[in-house]
């Protein structure tokens, strides 16, 4: 679906801006009830992320000790900005990216991966142990998603021809979905995904009962609020890119929310299937096994074109 | 922490007094050189409560109440010790259906415990799946103690010479369902944990104890048998009714976190067979028999096996109204060190799962100790404790 909208309304609205804030609560609210679900809990309210979010915003932030504060307030402002970008390049809700350009989709990556850089940088940032082993740990598992997670993305771009997302997204359209040609990168994406959004099983950078919250533990009020909505969002453009690569492209709002709510469901599953990777279990698996699964995939679509 | 003497500065995590992986207070410092452990100390008594000064006040009836708040998860095994070792002094004897209740109550305590347990530890590794299931079906019995008792935790099932209540036939049958409920997903949970690729990462090899390490080290009850120790004070020393219904003693060799969880587990079963067989077999009598208020003096110590291990209760009385000296021992005391030994050398990760693996309570093991020189021998008052206690903090 193709709509023209002012540019303004774009970035402010939808499918920018409220839209995303927004829908990234509804999406951090569905993936914690399905994950309570199948913890056999309750789980939350539908209301309970934004009434998260509302809370911190009004709450009084504390700047510890020790830290830059240029660098203490900025860097959640630098994690949002940076996956509110990539929102843009995406075919978000099912309707054509607000921006496009030839090779947008290692544009999209990279703003995606500031995410992880800026919570990385702000637990390195302060004086907390607590907060510097997390940052150690979030950098170190950047370092082992990241290659195969662009890998797996590439397979379709160079199946399409193309590193623009809004073309891959038109391509996987006109054909089977991706998923059943491409198995090995799908899974290898999904996870990656849930790597980047650390999502257990691979939460150790955040383990709670080992580091507290690990880089967000001297995180409080307005900071935090800004590092959970732009955690949001990411799922949000994560598995909007996933759907869109994989699962036959979105080309309408309904598929979009079909597609990416079926994403979630696997994603809710994992995370309650496993019990939490310690950090060098999941650089292992990712630099053994990971990397390797990309690799032949990515080798067999260059040879088979 | 001085760090300037030493040539390569140490960096130091600390666990506790307040940290999301601790229920209780204590504190830990542990020491890493990038994720390994180095080094791991403990300080504990942040919780200490002047529990055993206390009682030294009430009569020999209300002490026991007293104990029993010991600890709020294993709170039948301290009214028991107490209540046996009251008898003893007192040359009276329970009788057998009041001994069998008492046994019938420890265990069900014992299924209680273990599946508190089991959801902590999985919860210490992230598997936070098997936390809410365990814990989920760890209701059943609660519903069953508070149907038979009144109370969720401590019970306040002993008296001194006795227990308080019978089991009848529809209480019985209440057991009997929820332990019939509790057998099948207790066999699905050792599959999990013997089975599930990413909890065994987390748990072989992890914190291993030969069995002379254990030995050395003091252990006891569960973490000692994962390693191999058959220590066991319903089997080495039976006392109450466990001479009628004898359990088995369930040891494991790795001596890692799997092998804690292996017991653990198949200790619930040999508890539940213990439940079926005394449910089938209640003996018939008389529920109490009378001690009186004064108990001749005399001193004697009573042993029996908590949920965590040995509990050690040590009565001393001058023939008065109110006990003379009540000396605890609980289980957890006596498994710290196999922590501190076997923490250095694993990732920081590992640690919580370490800690958690002796299934520690901590507000049952702080403890207040002062060494005195003989020539400035004093009893400390209450006041003077209370006192101290408050301006400890200051």
């Amino acid at each position: 679906m193709n709509i023209e909208l002012p540019p303004l309304v774009a970035l402010l609205f939808f499918p920018g801006g409220l839209f995303l804030l927004s829908a990234g609560t509804v999406y951090e609210w569905a993936d914690r009830k399905l994950v309570a679900r199948f913890q056999n809990r309750i789980g939350p309210r539908w209301f309970q992320p934004v009434a998260d979010v509302v809370k911190l915003l009004a709450k009084e932030e504390i700047v510890p000790d020790g830290v830059n504060p240029v660098l203490f307030h900025g860097l959640p402002v630098v994690a949002l900005v940076g996956t509110l970008t990539a929102a843009l390049y995406v075919p978000m809700a099912g309707i054509a990216p607000s921006y496009s350009f030839t090779g947008d989709l290692i544009v999209t990556l990279y703003l995606l991966s500031l995410m992880t850089l800026s919570m990385g940088l702000a637990g390195a940032n302060t004086l907390d142990r607590f907060s510097l082993i997390g940052a150690t740990r979030a950098l170190t598992q950047l370092f082992s998603y990241e290659a195969p997670f662009l890998m797996a993305l590439l397979g379709p771009a160079i199946a399409a021809g193309s590193w623009q997302i809004s073309q891959v997204d038109a391509y996987a359209q006109g054909h089977w979905w991706l998923v059943l040609t491409q198995p090995v990168g799908f899974l290898v994406a999904l996870v990656g995904l849930m790597g980047k959004l650390e999502l257990p099983p691979f939460d150790s950078p955040e383990a709670e009962t080992e580091i507290v919250a690990g880089p967000m533990t001297e995180y409080s009020g307005r900071g935090w609020a800004l590092f959970r909505i732009g955690r949001d969002v990411e799922l949000l453009v994560g598995l909007t890119l996933m759907a869109a690569f994989y699962l036959g492209g979105l080309a309408n709002p309904i598929e979009f929310v079909l597609k990416t709510g079926g994403l979630l469901l696997v994603t809710a599953a994992l995370q309650s299937l496993f019990c939490r990777l310690r950090i060098d279990q999941t650089v292992g698996m990712w630099w053994r096994i990971g990397i390797l699964l990309a690799l032949a995939q990515l080798f067999l679509l260059v040879f088979m074109r | 922490m001085d760090t300037q003497q030493e040539p390569r500065k140490t960096f130091v995590v600390p666990i506790g007094p307040q940290h999301p992986a601790l229920k209780e207070p204590g504190h830990f410092e542990i020491t890493v050189d990038g994720e390994i452990v180095t080094a791991a100390t403990v300080r504990l008594g942040y919780v200490h409560r002047g529990i055993e000064k206390g009682v030294e006040q009430q009569n020999w009836t209300q002490a026991m109440y007293m104990l029993e708040r010991i600890c709020g998860i294993c709170s039948h095994v301290h009214a028991t010790a107490y209540a046996l070792g009251v008898e003893a002094l007192a040359g009276v004897q329970a009788p057998p259906r009041a001994q069998a209740i008492r046994v019938l109550v420890a265990e069900l305590e014992r299924v209680h415990s273990h599946l508190l347990w089991l959801g902590v530890a999985a919860h210490e590794g992230g598997f936070d799946t098997l936390f809410m299931y365990s814990w989920r079906d760890r209701e059943m019995i609660m519903d069953v103690l508070e149907g038979l008792t009144g109370n969720r935790v401590n019970y306040s099932c002993n008296v001194l010479g006795g227990v308080k209540f019978d089991v009848d036939d529809t209480q019985a049958d209440a057991i009997r369902r929820a332990v019939d409920f509790l057998e099948p997903r207790t066999h699905h949970y050792l599959k999990v944990v013997t089975t599930d690729e990413t909890l065994i990462g987390r748990t072989r090899n992890v914190g291993k104890m030969t069995s002379l390490e254990a030995e050395t080290l003091g252990t006891v009850g569960p973490t000692a048998r994962a390693s191999g120790v058959p220590r066991d004070i319903r089997v080495d020393a039976p006392y109450a009714a466990y001479p009628d219904f004898p359990v088995k003693t369930i040891t494991a060799t790795a001596g890692d976190l799997e092998a804690k969880f292996v017991v653990r587990i198949q200790e619930l079963f040999e508890s539940y067979r213990v439940i079926r067989e005394i449910l089938d077999k209640l003996p018939a009598g008389d529920l109490a028999v009378r001690v009186k208020p004064r108990v001749p003096p005399g001193e004697t110590v009573s042993r029996v096996e908590a949920p965590r291990g040995e509990l050690f209760y040590f009565l001393k009385s001058a023939g008065g109204p109110n006990p003379d000296r009540v000396k605890v021992r609980t289980p957890s005391l006596c498994n710290w060190g196999s922590v501190l030994a076997t923490a250095p050398g694993h990732k920081l990760a590992d640690v919580p799962m370490l800690i958690a693996g002796i299934d520690p309570c901590f507000s049952c093991n702080d403890r207040l100790v002062t060494v005195r020189r003989r020539s400035t021998a004093e009893t400390w008052t209450w006041a003077r404790l209370r006192q101290y206690g408050i301006e400890y903090y200051r």
